[in-house]
């Protein structure tokens, strides 16, 4: 835990991040199996950090503040743990949650514990030509400004779906485990190297000097 | 008919249905009740019983019967032609909608709301794929929906026929809107004309500054369009383009302010380009569009290449050389005035190179300077004599100019995105998100650095001499933000806080500088 928790301020392994730059995960989403059949109202009225409101979700959310993450708990005894910042944590709050709810009198076991899902951002520092590279990469690409200002990018393998900005941030989105973030952004860096902005360095000056010359020998 | 019902007023056991109406009474009261929705008049009894009504759907007038298949496929028919009729299409792009929706139904059509949305998608597609414009905005308000609906039902059309959506045409949308806009009705087809020419020059400009880049293309079309009109001294309000367009106002505004700053970006090459201004950008416009117009024609890859080019561009500046030799120059050039100006000529501005291979005079440029400045303020005051003078919306005389424009430059034809961005405009801006993230990148440096003085200062308090110095630099770099210029020197805000609290839990200032202060707390701070 204290190992992945101290990662990000490790050096970068550029074996492994040949771009020197490490995507940043921002949520992890989790589920489990708890193997018993759950009362919802029981829970939301037992619970501090509960809430229940049948009409608009059929699930009690449930917020523990160490690790900062939610959980959706369903009837059937399956849960969603959202808003952890590593796999270790994620698992740590489910772990808390089925506690919970055990110690609210059900036989909760913790059954199936699976990460779904990973999202991770960085910014590469560059603008970048989302119109080139929507072109280039037509067969993954959907990039519609009229609806969403990114590029979506759907990657084949890893199969992972990349937000890219023209500001340079994307994010990473779809990943089962860490290592496909990490691999679906070293694919796509070199991508989109060839459309960032080339900075250009034309001599403004010259040309202004060259563009009064010319009216006064005239 | 007796009933074990009571009746509602008298209670009495005695309703019965009156063979009339078929409504039921009470034989004691005579009230007729109000709930018979339990009258049940069971249809059984084969032949000799009573004798039911025959009920079907889709009966159009008399002696034509169609059942639902066909009153379906009828409606939707109606609902193409409607729309087709509204969006406008010609007879030939009805028939490829219509086609679309045949195939992707599999000739089944459809009905409800969804279909509504679906023959909006397809008309969208249609169109899209021959590069006409058509917002996405206008179709979804035809077929009442919103565009993200109408968008994932596009999504969906595209992915089942397997097309590829070209790019979004923004300088299509502008030739469209400049020759169909309401607001341009009445302007001459020669204006139209130089307006598209301009326009179209403009718009790419603002895809080559990435303006356009992953931002709704048409209200960047109308602040173009305003921008073109009040050069060509059109009098149109942003207010009523964007109403026309069917986009925010303030969008069109915002994008208005980012096209007049990156022209006066453009404007800060030329010697009194200190002097322009967002305000005072319309007076020096034309030149600096004429500037624009003659860098994108230049080459750039040599000196010798881009004196060649200069001789044959021929010259649009031939306006100003005869403004400069004729005899009713009204410019009686100050003395005074010319010294003032000659500041912006002086040798250590020159290119190091150059100063020998121009033999211009210092009093030369200053004459052309000078010349063009009080032309414009001749034209200004005339004009403002002229205007009412309750309208606060200035005019820049610039109609008088109008030899000014040849648009001989490729950007004013329309040219593909790779082929703009190696266009030289004199100016190659950033996308302005990028601009403000590397403004938050400074200034999250600035405030990790504060911070850092902050905790030597409380760990090492005898060492204070040597802190107060530095801190109050450090100070000094943080409050680059406005708002925050009075707050600065008495307190740290939350944001300081936290990134002191990810100081002292030894994240690296690398990755502070990124930002993510949620991650980083979680991942180093409350990490049990």
């Amino acid at each position: 835990m204290a190992d992945q928790g101290l990662e990000g301020s490790q050096p970068v392994d550029l074996s492994k991040h040949p771009s020197g730059i490490v995507p940043t995960l921002q949520n992890i989403v989790s589920t489990v199996n708890l193997d018993c059949k759950l009362d919802l109202k029981a829970i939301a009225l037992q619970a501090r950090n509960a809430e229940y409101n049948p009409k608009r979700f059929a699930a009690v959310i449930m917020r523990i503040r160490e690790p900062k993450t939610t959980a959706l708990i369903f009837a059937s005894g399956k849960m969603v743990c959202t808003g952890a910042k590593s796999e270790q944590q994620s698992k740590l709050a489910a772990r808390k949650y089925a506690r919970i709810i055990q110690k609210l009198g059900f036989p909760a076991k913790f059954k199936d514990f699976k990460i779904q899902n990973i999202v991770g951002s960085c910014d590469v520092k560059f603008p970048i030509r989302l119109e080139g590279l929507a072109y280039a990469h037509g067969a993954f690409s959907s990039y519609e400004p009229e609806l969403f200002p990114g590029l979506i990018y759907r990657m084949k393998q890893p199969k992972i779906v990349l937000l890219i900005f023209v500001s340079g941030k994307i994010v990473i989105t779809g990943a089962k485990v860490r290592d496909e973030t990490y691999t679906a952004f070293e694919n796509i860096y070199p991508v989109l190297t060839e459309f960032r902005k080339n900075q250009q360095w034309y001599d403004d000056r010259l040309f202004v000097y060259e563009f009064l010359f010319g009216v006064i020998k005239y | 008919m007796e009933n074990s019902r009571p009746c509602d007023k008298c209670n009495m056991k005695s309703i019965v249905t009156d063979t009339v109406t078929g409504k039921l009474y009470c034989n004691s009261c005579g009230i007729v009740q109000d709930n018979n929705f339990d009258i049940y008049d069971p249809q059984i009894g084969g032949i000799t019983g009573p004798a039911g009504t025959y009920i079907r759907t889709g009966t159009s007038g008399i002696g034509t019967i169609y059942n639902y298949k066909e009153t379906k496929i009828y409606e939707a028919k109606n609902v193409i032609d409607d729309l087709m009729y509204k969006l406008g299409f010609s007879a030939s792009k009805c028939s490829e909608v219509l086609q679309m929706v045949q195939k992707i139904t599999d000739n089944k059509y459809g009905k409800g709301n969804w279909f509504k949305v679906f023959v909006g998608a397809c008309s969208y597609v249609v169109m899209r794929m021959d590069n006409k414009p058509l917002s996405n905005v206008r179709v979804a308000n035809m077929v009442e929906c919103d565009i993200y609906e109408l968008g994932r039902m596009v999504y969906r059309v595209v992915e089942f026929l397997d097309l590829q959506l070209p790019e979004v045409d923004v300088v299509g949308s502008y030739e469209y809107y400049v020759r169909n806009s309401l607001s341009f009705s009445e302007v001459d087809e020669d204006m139209i004309r130089r307006m598209l020419k301009q326009g179209v020059f403009l718009v790419q400009c603002l895809v080559k500054w990435y303006v356009t880049t992953g931002r709704r293309p048409l209200p960047v079309v109308a602040a173009v369009l305003v921008f073109v009109a009040e050069l060509n001294g059109i009098d149109v309000k942003i207010e009523d383009v964007a109403n026309e367009l069917q986009v925010a106002i303030v969008t069109c505004k915002l994008r208005y302010k980012e096209l007049l700053e990156r022209l006066v970006k453009v404007a800060q090459a030329l010697p009194w380009g200190e002097d322009v201004t967002v305000k005072n950008i319309m007076k020096h416009a034309t030149f600096v569009i004429q500037y624009m117009e003659l860098k994108s024609m230049s080459s750039k890859n040599s000196s010798d290449d881009k004196r060649k080019s200069f001789e044959d561009v021929g010259f649009d500046l031939d306006y100003l050389i005869d403004d400069c030799l004729s005899n009713e120059n009204h410019y009686a050039l100050d003395v005074i005035d010319a010294e003032n100006e000659s500041q912006y000529f002086r040798a250590s501005s020159l290119s190091s190179e150059s100063p020998n291979r121009f033999q211009i005079s210092q009093e030369c440029l200053a004459m052309v300077y000078s010349k063009i400045k009080n032309d414009m303020y001749e034209h200004e005051s005339t004009d403002s004599r002229n205007n009412n003078i309750g309208r606060r919306k200035r005019r820049y005389g610039i109609i008088s100019y109008t030899d000014w424009w040849k648009g001989e430059s490729e950007m004013s034809k329309k040219l593909l995105v790779k082929e703009i961005v190696e266009k030289d405009v004199g100016l190659s801006a950033m996308p302005p998100s990028f601009d403000s993230s590397c403004l938050a990148y400074e200034r999250r440096k600035e405030k990790i650095k504060a911070a850092k003085f902050r905790i030597h200062k409380t760990m090492y308090p005898w060492d204070a001499k040597l802190i107060d110095k530095v801190d109050l630099g450090s100070v000094e770099h943080v409050k680059n933000g406005k708002k925050r210029r009075r707050k600065m020197k008495v307190d740290v805000d939350w944001e300081d806080f936290i990134i002191e609290t990810l100081l002292l839990h030894q994240v690296e200032e690398e990755e502070i500088e990124k930002g993510y202060y949620k991650a980083l707390l979680d991942l180093h701070v409350f990490n049990y």
